[in-house]
């Protein structure tokens, strides 16, 4: 019985947590994607880079309020420099819109166009934050580690398996939960929110409604720029923060943004879950999932790990090919690329 | 003066040939006016170029004395104009209570009186008010389009094809309110 319970323990150490808290930065990252496809109609290829943009704005003024000795520990400094990320984040958005979108969009542009244009902006962003930041790799969590670690963990149950929980990933799910929250409020309640939806449902309908598509505009923008913000200051609070990253994580967000219907927020959602709890428990090794279940004769040799987690990129790839070819509208019914 | 007038109207889809060649179109205030004509006449087309969906070539419309040409279809609507389009014409991911709320979306004012109005015009989108208006039958669609274009209390109101569907007793009361 305490191999079964040692176990689950492990599953939830090493597969359930983080891919609960890969899957909610995931799941931001593709609600922006979604936002700006609603409603502006194209692939943001950018959007990672906004994100990573956004972070290095947080880790900059993270740096500053360090080095004059300001802390909120246990809880890390960067917390407090989110507002300044977001403002200058979304101004970069609502200035990216100003000097390169809306001159497509005015022009009736067809969505490639866009999309093209936004990976020039990808690029753009990319070398800019090289260069303002540098390429190396940066911690960015401080204060406590631990919301509870393994030791403590097994001091307590008296289990031979540990479980411990980060105040990363303990922020991450806090976070991601009060922000989603949110964000549905805004899209169902307020005037503002239901606008954005109507625009996205039916662009003409809603022009003939008197819903003024400057605004819907702007305020996809204020979100989007929020999303990233937070998507990839908490990616970077929970791994590291490094600026190549963003180009890798690109592709699982869009995969969860189309897994889940793109321009469905519910479906961004659903889809980084998807796309997270997949790609974790097919790069995790079941070996000692395995030796505990099994007598000790028939302990495997192998690792019992499906894909190693270099290839890791591979899981969204394929499920992205699989949903696109068997139900392209996701599951729950977005629009068709 | 006639209260709307689009005039030597001339204008096609995008860069394609003209739909419309010299057509002009006047209502005055009051009455109601009919475009009839055989299927791809223009009728539709006429519609949106009185509205600025369409980029005319030549001509210019007239409301109330003032040029509008110029402006986009949002801005007409301010300016007391409402129209129902022939084909997707109501959000269909929405309610048929948000549809409403998004036809007064220029109003600041509280629209509950004209929202009970409408329900008293179609009862039937009291009893459906919480549902997707994707999920209602042609007619009721039809009855959710006319009454988001009456949440504006507009001046002139266009309807492209409002009967299509919609059962005569219902489209009969509906002619008598209007008038
Ligand atoms: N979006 C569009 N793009 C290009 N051509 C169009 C478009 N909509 C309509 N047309 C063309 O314009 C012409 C007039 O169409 P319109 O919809 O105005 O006709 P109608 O008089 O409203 O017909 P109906 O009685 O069938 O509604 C048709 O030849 C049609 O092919
Ligand atoms: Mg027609």
């Amino acid at each position: 019985m305490e191999d079964v319970t040692n176990a689950a323990i492990l599953i939830l150490n090493f597969l359930f947590v983080p891919g609960l808290t890969y899957g909610c930065q995931l799941a931001l990252g593709a609600l922006g994607v979604t936002l700006v496809y609603g409603i502006l109609r194209f692939s943001n290829f950018a959007h990672g880079e906004t994100m990573s943009f956004g972070a290095m704005i947080c880790i900059l003024v993270m740096w500053w309020l360090q080095s004059l000795g300001v802390s909120i520990a246990p809880l890390p400094t960067v917390l407090l420099a989110l507002p300044v990320g977001i403002a200058a984040t979304v101004l970069a958005c609502l200035l990216m819109d100003r000097w390169v979108y809306r001159f497509y969009r005015r022009q009736k542009s067809p969505p490639v166009t866009l999309l093209v244009a936004s990976i020039g902006l990808m690029f753009l962003l990319h070398g800019g934050i090289r260069f303002a930041i540098g390429p190396d790799d940066r911690v960015v969590g401080d204060g406590a580690r631990f919301i509870f670690n393994a030791r403590e963990f097994r001091h307590a149950t008296g289990l031979s398996e540990g479980l411990a929980f980060k105040t990363s990933q303990g922020i991450t799910i806090v976070v991601t939960v009060l922000l989603v929250a949110a964000l549905f409020w805004f899209l169902n309640r307020t005037r503002a929110g239901k606008s954005m939806r109507a625009f996205s449902d039916n662009e003409d309908l809603a022009l003939l409604s008197g819903i003024n598509p400057d605004r819907v505009v702007m305020i996809t923008w204020v979100l989007t720029g929020i999303l990233a913000t937070i998507a990839g200051t908490l990616y970077g609070l929970d791994k590291s923060y490094k600026p190549f990253v963003f180009l890798q994580l690109l592709l699982p967000i869009f995969a969860a943004a189309i897994v889940g219907g793109l321009g469905n927020p519910l479906g961004a959602i659903a889809g980084g879950f998807v796309i997270a709890f997949s790609e974790v428990s097919i790069t995790f090794a079941y070996r000692k999932f395995v030796a505990y279940l099994v007598p000790e004769s028939w302990e495997p040799e192998g690792l019992l790990q499906l894909l190693s987690t270099d290839y890791k990129f591979a899981v969204s790839f394929v499920i992205l090919v699989l949903v696109l070819l068997i139900r392209p509208t996701g599951i729950f019914r977005g629009k068709v690329i | 003066m006639s209260f709307l007038s689009g005039e030597h109207m001339t204008g096609g889809y995008g860069g394609g040939a003209n739909i419309l060649e010299d057509c002009t179109i006047t209502v005055d205030r009051g009455e109601i006016a009919v475009v009839v004509g055989p299927n791809g006449a223009g009728k539709s087309t006429a519609m949106k170029a009185i509205f600025g969906m369409l980029d005319l070539r030549e001509g210019c419309v007239r409301l109330d004395g003032e040029d509008i040409t110029a402006l986009s279809p949002q801005a007409r609507v301010r300016k007391g104009m409402g129209f129902v389009p022939q084909t997707a014409n109501v959000f269909t991911s929405m309610t048929v209570e948000e549809n409403l709320e998004m036809g007064a979306f220029i109003r600041d004012d509280d629209i509950s009186e004209t929202m009970a109005q409408v329900f008293a015009l179609f009862p039937i989108l009291e009893e459906k008010r919480g549902q997707p208006a994707g999920e209602l039958s042609g007619g009721q669609r039809q009855q959710v389009a006319i009454g988001r274009a009456l949440m504006t209390r507009p001046q002139l109101l266009m309807l492209d094809e409002p009967t299509a569907g919609v059962s005569p007793i219902v489209m009969d009361e509906l002619f008598d309110r209007i008038i």
